[in-house]
């Protein structure tokens, strides 16, 4: 069954179709929210949550835009959310640097934990505009359409974001 | 190994897989939700709306105050009715849903009034006993939404509450005993009851914003309702009787402080979607569709002035050069003074400002000084040579260059075409700026000549042309618009300054005057995205004969680079606006300069003899550095001065045989050999030339003028100009961090300063004066 059959039948209130509608995504669901935050917990919490925010609102898509560029909303929109409860609990420790695993290196995974953390320096949007971009492969109209704003606003932000990185990367390599 | 670049990193990092058994959990909880959900959509009719006003006693009911429970009790009778309608399985999960909200929303609920956007954001809070902080949700007031919403909250409001019967009943008993009893083992095994909690907080507003027809809509209007958000006082004072009503005892005290926490909280977050995350009670997927609220768009949530997230070109000093090796300087010369009023407003606020706010030559440019002005139009600048001893450095010298710019009359001003391109965005709501940019604008305008034309351009979520090209002998209408600019809406890509353009466009003035002057407070979403394309577009329209000059506003998201890249671009100026009596000093007063241009690409080259001078310094114009061979290139472009606009540079040199070399002559090169030129011009330091265009030609011009070793005597006016501006740069050094400034301190530079004041009818040397005082105690901080 296709996406879109299968999403109206959730919608209709079919308990079995949203379980599979549930089996086809969690996996693009979670690996957008690790991205994201660049912790494996974390980015279990934020795909539950995630889920569960599908659950209660999969009746307001209306096929207005491709499924996948709704859903990547609604996961920074979790994100997001998650971010702040964390912020509230006043957590400023960095979560561990996970082990290294049977897929990516370990200092890989290190800078891009920093990666992203510039990257939310930046400004708002920016990390989301890059992990649409660069991670998820979307052009920029899409990550315009996923974050809602003009496609050349996404590539502004990249442009701004590629002068910063290759700023800083001139710096370090500089002072090495 | 070299890292890799961002974007690998980005696309090839890969994740962990994900836990199997956080995928079960994940999915269990979500059908839960999704039964509870669809269960809802038969639910609401069973309820009489004559409870609702219990519904909201009991959602609003703390710890604290039981005793009304006893209003709910019917009601939940009842409920349990269709509670049991559900499966059991959905029931003890949606209880784990809502059961957080409900213990950590009670005692401190802030009020949000929706048509007005007025929200607060979540306040943080902690409970004591509990490690972790929780947090409340804020409250919905219903008092201005129509019935229909009314009534739709009811229902869910009902809805939600039938799933935590069960949890009510046994509110009795110790609750945090009866919560681990009651959680069933899954939830338990979550371990993550804010993770629930979060979806049953805000899954309305969520579900609002993410349809497509929203989606537009979110994003960028973030910081725009931040400032539109009443003060706490307000809140209160507009609530209804709803929960801090329920709770007399806490009352204002607590509410600010839940205000204030959540500020903080807010400030954290780094989202552009503010709106979307506020936290709202009245939750339902099934509703959300039926209407919308406004405050589902509306941006949210006071997003307080972003700090420090202003803008600055990196620089770094420039070094002292060796003549021997490097004898030939060439710099643009630069009128902008944006650096030192933006200093102002950092140090005014007790704050030493980022080093690289802080450019020399803006600083000393700032001021005016009294080098005595050219004869002629044709022949703009006369330069003035002083050398005096470097108060920093024994034994050294500082060479000043001062060029005032041939000062327009009034009579030979040429009309004005002018176009105000404003940022009206909600972001410029504070008063130091659309406020200011108003009031600036009105006294820019009351000085201008009646057949001067202004048209006024803005730009948020759309561009429009507030005034067409208007002359200014009717005054009144130009008045009238400023007066009627509102801030308000999103910053979204807007035609803005194409618009603006076409306008300057229609109503060109081929003998005047065509100027844009962009205000804005460092959101250059002006219609064209990418910088480079922008800075293309500004360039392109110079050549057409019409200039852009950057004002700038505010604090905070200040992109200073981008402005100085624009207004360098555009042969405009840069100009930093903290106060209204700065707009007086750069749109007034120095009305001529900034507007009218008396000479374009003005460059300056300095040869040092090495026969007199071992070493030189320049202080300053380090983003100015022009190439030596872009001296004599007239296609490179270089700053422009305006009519009476005053440049002084600066240079430290040590003399040949002083003790004070920075350094050390080579060992092995031969002592002996010295260019046959210096033997012939044994008297002179160096040779200035300066190189500028006349505003309509596209030739440049040449100026010369010998450093001669004894033009260290001069007196009056132009020698306490020299002291001053000495002092100008000296604290602006010490502000870079003191390189090279020796054991200059702060209060040398106060006694300099003081000295030096001279008349000072305006009063900014005293001020400078006392900024290098506050600048002491922000350092002693």
């Amino acid at each position: 069954m296709d996406d879109q059959s299968l999403i109206r039948k959730a919608q209709g209130g079919d308990a079995n179709s949203f379980a599979e509608l549930l089996d086809l995504h969690y996996d693009t669901i979670y690996r957008f929210a690790w991205k994201w935050c660049g912790h494996k917990a974390n980015a279990e919490d934020i795909a539950q949550l995630a889920c569960i925010k599908l659950a209660s609102s999969l009746k307001q898509f209306r096929f207005q835009s491709a499924f996948t560029s709704w859903l990547y909303r609604l996961v920074i929109s979790c994100a997001q959310d998650w971010q702040r409860s964390q912020a509230r609990h006043d957590h400023d420790e960095m979560p561990a640097v996970e082990h290294a695993g049977e897929f990516s290196p370990a200092e890989d995974r290190i800078y891009l934990t920093q990666l992203l953390e510039r990257l939310s320096e930046l400004g708002e949007g920016m990390k989301e505009t890059a992990l649409l971009v660069h991670a998820e492969g979307m052009s920029h109209a899409e990550a315009g359409v996923v974050l809602g704003v003009s496609e050349s606003t996404i590539s502004w932000r990249l442009h701004t974001i590629r002068k910063h990185m290759s700023k800083s990367e001139a710096r370090t390599s500089g002072s090495l | 190994m070299k890292p890799k670049s961002y974007e690998t990193l980005l696309k090839e990092t890969a994740p962990p897989a994900p836990d199997g058994q956080a995928r079960v959990l994940a999915k269990r909880a979500a059908l839960a939700e999704f039964a509870r959900v669809n269960a809802d959509e038969v639910a609401p009719e069973k309820i009489e709306t004559g409870f609702f006003q219990g519904l909201l006693g009991a959602l609003r009911l703390s710890r604290d105050h039981k005793s009304h429970g006893s209003d709910v009790m019917g009601w939940n009778a009842r409920s349990k009715m269709f509670a049991g309608a559900a499966s059991v399985c959905l029931a003890v999960v949606g209880f784990a849903v809502v059961w957080p909200m409900i213990r950590d929303g009670n005692s401190t609920r802030l009020l949000e009034k929706e048509p007005t956007g007025l929200l607060v954001p979540e306040p943080v809070r902690s409970e004591t006993g509990e490690a972790a902080a929780t947090a409340s949700p804020t409250q919905p007031i219903e008092t201005p939404v129509s019935n229909a919403q009314a009534k739709i909250e009811e229902q869910k409001a009902a809805s939600r509450v039938d799933i935590k019967v069960p949890e009510r009943d046994s509110l009795a008993a110790d609750r945090k005993k009866e919560d681990e009893e009651l959680v069933p083992s899954q939830v338990v095994q979550l371990g993550r009851d804010e993770v629930s909690r979060q979806v049953s907080q805000k899954d309305a507003s969520i579900v609002d914003s993410i349809t497509a027809q929203d989606i537009a809509k979110l994003p960028d209007s973030s910081a725009s309702e931040a400032l539109q958000r009443l003060p706490p006082g307000s809140v209160n004072g507009a609530s209804s009787p709803a929960p801090t009503a329920a709770q007399p005892s806490e009352g204002d005290d607590q509410l600010q402080e839940v205000i204030t926490t959540g500020r903080r909280a807010d400030r954290r977050a780094v989202s552009p979607h503010k709106g979307v995350g506020a936290p709202k009670v009245n939750s339902g997927g099934s509703v959300a569709g039926l209407f919308y609220s406004p405050v589902a768009n509306e941006p949210a949530p006071a997003l307080p002035p972003p700090e420090g997230r202003d803008k600055f070109e990196h620089f770094d000093s420039n070094a002292v050069k060796q003549v021997a090796d490097d004898p030939v300087s060439t710099f643009s010369a630069d009128v902008d003074t944006s650096s030192y009023s933006f200093i102002r407003k950092q140090l005014n606020a007790g704050v030493l400002p980022q080093k690289d706010a802080v450019r020399a030559e803006e600083m000393i440019n700032y001021f005016d000084y009294s080098w005595p002005a050219a004869e002629s139009r044709e022949r703009p600048f006369r330069p003035t040579v002083v050398v005096s001893d470097s108060p920093w450095g024994k034994g050294r010298k500082l060479v000043h260059i001062g060029i005032k710019g041939y000062e327009l009359d009034a009579r030979q001003r040429p009309d004005a075409n002018l176009v105000m391109l404003l940022d009206v965005s909600g972001s410029m709501s504070s008063p130091d700026k659309l406020p200011l940019v108003k009031e600036s604008m009105r006294l820019m305008v009351n000085g201008l000549k009646p057949t001067d034309t202004v048209a006024i351009v803005v730009y948020a979520g759309a561009a429009g042309t507030v005034l067409p090209p208007t002359r200014v002998g009717e005054k009144e209408k130009i008045l009238a618009a400023l007066d009627s600019l509102q801030s308000g809406g999103s910053t979204a890509g807007a035609e803005g300054i194409e618009l603006a353009y076409q306008l300057a466009e229609r109503s060109f003035r081929k003998e005047g005057v065509n100027r844009i002057l962009l205000c804005t407070d460092g959101d250059f979403n002006v219609g064209i995205d990418n910088t480079n394309e922008l800075k293309g577009f500004v360039e392109r329209k110079r050549e057409k004969g019409i200039f852009l000059s950057v004002l700038g506003f505010g604090q905070g998201n200040y992109r200073d680079e981008l402005a100085q890249a624009l207004a360098q671009n555009g042969n405009g100026v840069a100009a930093y606006i903290d106060t209204l009596s700065e707009a007086q000093k750069v749109l007034v007063q120095e009305a001529g300069s900034s507007l009218f241009t008396i000479a374009k690409d003005v460059k300056l080259q300095v040869e040092f003899n090495p026969s007199t001078v071992a070493e030189y310094r320049l202080v300053g114009y380090e983003t100015r550095a022009l190439k030596r061979e872009d001296f004599n290139n007239d296609a490179v472009d270089a700053g422009d001065v305006g009519s009476g606009h005053s440049v002084t540079a600066i240079y430290e040199i040590t003399p040949v045989g002083a003790e004070a070399r920075m350094v050390e002559p080579n060992r092995y090169s031969k002592k002996s050999e010295k260019p046959a030129v210096a033997t012939s011009n044994a008297g002179e330091y160096g040779f200035l030339k300066i190189r500028y265009k006349l505003p309509e030609s596209s030739k440049s011009q040449l100026i010369e003028q010998p450093i001669r070793i004894g033009a260290d005597n001069h007196a009056g006016a132009i020698a306490r100009d020299v002291q001053f501006s000495t002092a100008v740069a000296g604290f602006a050094q010490l502000l870079r961090g003191g390189q090279y400034t020796g054991t200059l301190s702060f209060d040398d530079v106060i006694k300099q300063g003081l000295a030096a004041r001279g008349d000072d009818p305006f009063g900014y040397r005293n001020e400078f004066v006392q900024l290098v005082r506050r600048a002491q105690s922000a350092r002693g901080m």
